[in-house]
């Protein structure tokens, strides 16, 4: 028995001391330890997803959940206590169209958004101002050949009420016009991805999108003339673009402050924030 | 230990033995029988509180809604415009009413005649060819058929049309035809084959045509499983989501026509839960049309329980 017992404790403390080196060769940077929930925005889900991978390779106490579903979902869920950031691709700690201010709540930069009005490979409109899109979603211009194109019906492919992107694209392309529903050549989609399937299959339809989502089945148009680009959104001159943000209950503290931190910092914003396509904030002016 | 062993003590105690470990199989037996019935009572109690949860949580949060809007208004109203506080519901319910209308339209004449096909006249090579190919389709996910129905049924639809976008509750009817189809055709193809032989053998006995068999005899016999098979075929009608959201057009107004681009009750939830706020009127709104669909499908398996035991008295 005596021996057995002092096997137990030799083996212990072997295992203990291991487990001490290990942690302290991990922990090397920090003590820094705590959970992280975030919630909101799938726009946003990639980024978060790859600082919280880097961030916990720094800081392996921390613990960081994050999920997406929706952008207002975000500042609700810190508002009801369920998450510390919600993500959200408005400003919600001010009024938007169709969402009230969330009081109390902080919003913190974290990045870039760009975004494109697309339309189907087969219309042969390159550019369109201002107005002309607002008289498109309103729906006062229904044919193309009034914009300059083909004589055909436009078809006006939109997000769901209360889509983030939706949120943005009315505030900035159409300078806070409307987006009537039509009894005809109407559509409504419930992802980024559905609409771009549904621009692509389309003919003479016209949406809006990310711009990271824009690819080789849509055509991206030009906006007053400039063309939809990161350098343009960058230099000034392309205007439909628009902060992501982390909501926060009060400044953020703690782990949830240097996860934010981390976020905003340079080596994160330029490295992998760049590599998902979207644009540091510290670039804008 | 350490008692003398004689043979006589020794054989008693062999057959004492027997009898303890039958004794002990027995209540071995007894054991695992009263263990599996706890579990299955278990199994089936916790299933009934899962149930009983979502429709508790989702009838409370549903009746929050009267405080804000009332009845008249959510049933009759046809102005669904929550940014602006109206929560009128009648134009999904008429739109769900009239999709599932439409699509067991195109969808009954089309499996009960398949049914026929397999059950009646078609060769045993064929039935053992189609049967299983049926129920491959009802194995299929339901955005699989939604997203041949967005890449190409609406560009068909387009085409016959000359419809700028083919989205509608016609494009959506046809979708789900589709989709029904394999469980009406089963469901009444077994009807039919339970119909006793002895019922064709006397109707050709007195010269009846084969065609005078199956829509005279056959199909009446068969009637109230077959009626239980469209129903079932109903409730998925009503209750499909994804397939319906991809090719309906996803907005708030009344299908006046088959190409108008509207919104049932399953796709204007699907489409607007995750952009609302939790304490809102349009959330619990939403719950509304959850637990009204809740309602309809509890009716229509009511309906078809009644049907089940009539059948069964008649037989």
């Amino acid at each position: 028995m005596k021996v057995f017992k002092k096997f137990t404790v030799t083996a212990l403390t072997a295992v203990l001391a291991v487990t001490t080196a290990f942690a302290g060769i991990a922990s090397a940077a920090s003590n820094l330890s705590g959970k992280i929930t975030v919630n909101g925005s799938t726009a946003l889900l990639p980024l978060t997803l790859q600082a919280a991978k880097e961030f916990q390779k720094l800081h392996p106490k921390v613990k960081i959940a994050a999920s997406g579903k929706g952008s207002v979902t975000g500042p609700q869920a810190v508002k009801k206590g369920i998450a510390d950031i919600g993500a959200c691709d408005w400003d919600a700690s001010i009024d938007v169209p169709g969402f009230k201010a969330f009081d109390g709540q902080v919003a913190n930069k974290v990045a870039v958004i760009p975004f494109a009005t697309i339309v189907n490979k087969n219309v042969g409109v390159d550019n369109l101002t201002t107005d002309q899109l607002k008289g498109i979603f309103s729906g006062k211009i229904t044919n193309w050949k009034e914009v300059g194109g083909s004589d055909a019906d436009i078809v006006v492919i939109t997000r769901a009420f209360g889509s983030g992107t939706r949120v943005n694209y009315q505030a900035k392309a159409l300078a806070g016009g409307d987006i009537v529903k039509k009894e005809k050549n109407y559509k409504e989609t419930g992802s980024s991805g559905d609409m771009k399937t549904a621009v692509a299959t389309t003919p003479n339809a016209i949406g809006y999108i990310d711009l990271v989502y824009v690819s080789g089945d849509v055509k991206a148009v030009k906006f007053n003339g400039v063309e939809a680009t990161t350098d343009n959104v960058i230099n000034g001159s392309y205007k439909i673009w628009a902060y992501g943000y982390f909501m926060t209950k009060g400044q953020p503290t703690g782990a949830t402050k240097e996860f934010i931190d981390y976020v905003q910092s340079k080596k994160f914003q330029q490295g992998s924030l760049k590599k998902l396509k979207f644009i540091p904030i510290a670039s804008m002016k | 230990m350490g008692a003398p062993v004689h043979n006589l003590e020794s054989r008693l105690k062999q057959s004492s033995v027997k009898v303890s470990a039958n004794a002990k199989r027995h209540g071995r037996h007894l054991l695992s029988n009263s263990i599996f019935r706890y579990y299955f009572l278990f199994s089936i109690l916790a299933l009934c509180f899962v149930l009983g949860m979502v429709i508790l949580f989702i009838g409370k949060t549903a009746m929050l809604m009267f405080g804000q809007v009332s009845l008249a208004d959510f049933f009759f109203s046809f102005n669904w415009s929550p940014e602006e506080d109206a929560f009128g519901a009648a134009a999904f319910i008429v739109n769900t009413l009239s999709l599932t209308a439409l699509t067991m339209v195109i969808a009954v004449p089309v499996s009960v005649g398949m049914a026929v096909l397999i059950a009646e006249i078609a060769p045993n090579w064929l039935k053992t060819f189609i049967r299983p190919v049926l129920d491959l389709l009802v194995g299929i996910p339901s955005i699989v058929y939604g997203y041949l129905g967005l890449t190409v049924l609406l560009p068909f639809l387009r085409d016959v049309s000359g419809q700028g976008l083919g989205d509608g509750i016609l494009a959506a009817a046809l979708v789900l035809s589709l989709m029904v189809l394999p469980t009406i055709c089963r469901i009444s193809d077994d009807a039919i084959v339970a119909v006793p032989r002895k019922y064709r053998d006397a109707a050709y006995a007195l010269g009846s045509t084969r065609l005078q068999v199956i829509m005279r005899v056959v199909l009446p016999a068969a009637g109230r499983g077959i009626i239980s098979a469209v129903i079932l075929g109903m409730t998925r009608a009503v209750g499909e989501t994804m397939a319906v959201v991809m090719v309906i057009g996803n907005t708030a107004q009344l299908a006046k026509t088959l190409f108008t681009p509207s919104s049932v009750l399953t796709s204007n939830i699907v489409m607007q839960i995750s952009n609302v706020e939790f304490d809102s009127t349009w959330n619990y709104a939403l719950h509304m049309m959850a637990f009204l669909l809740l309602v309809i499908s509890f009716v229509l398996i009511l309906i078809i329980r009644i049907l089940g035991r009539k059948r069964r008295d008649a037989a």
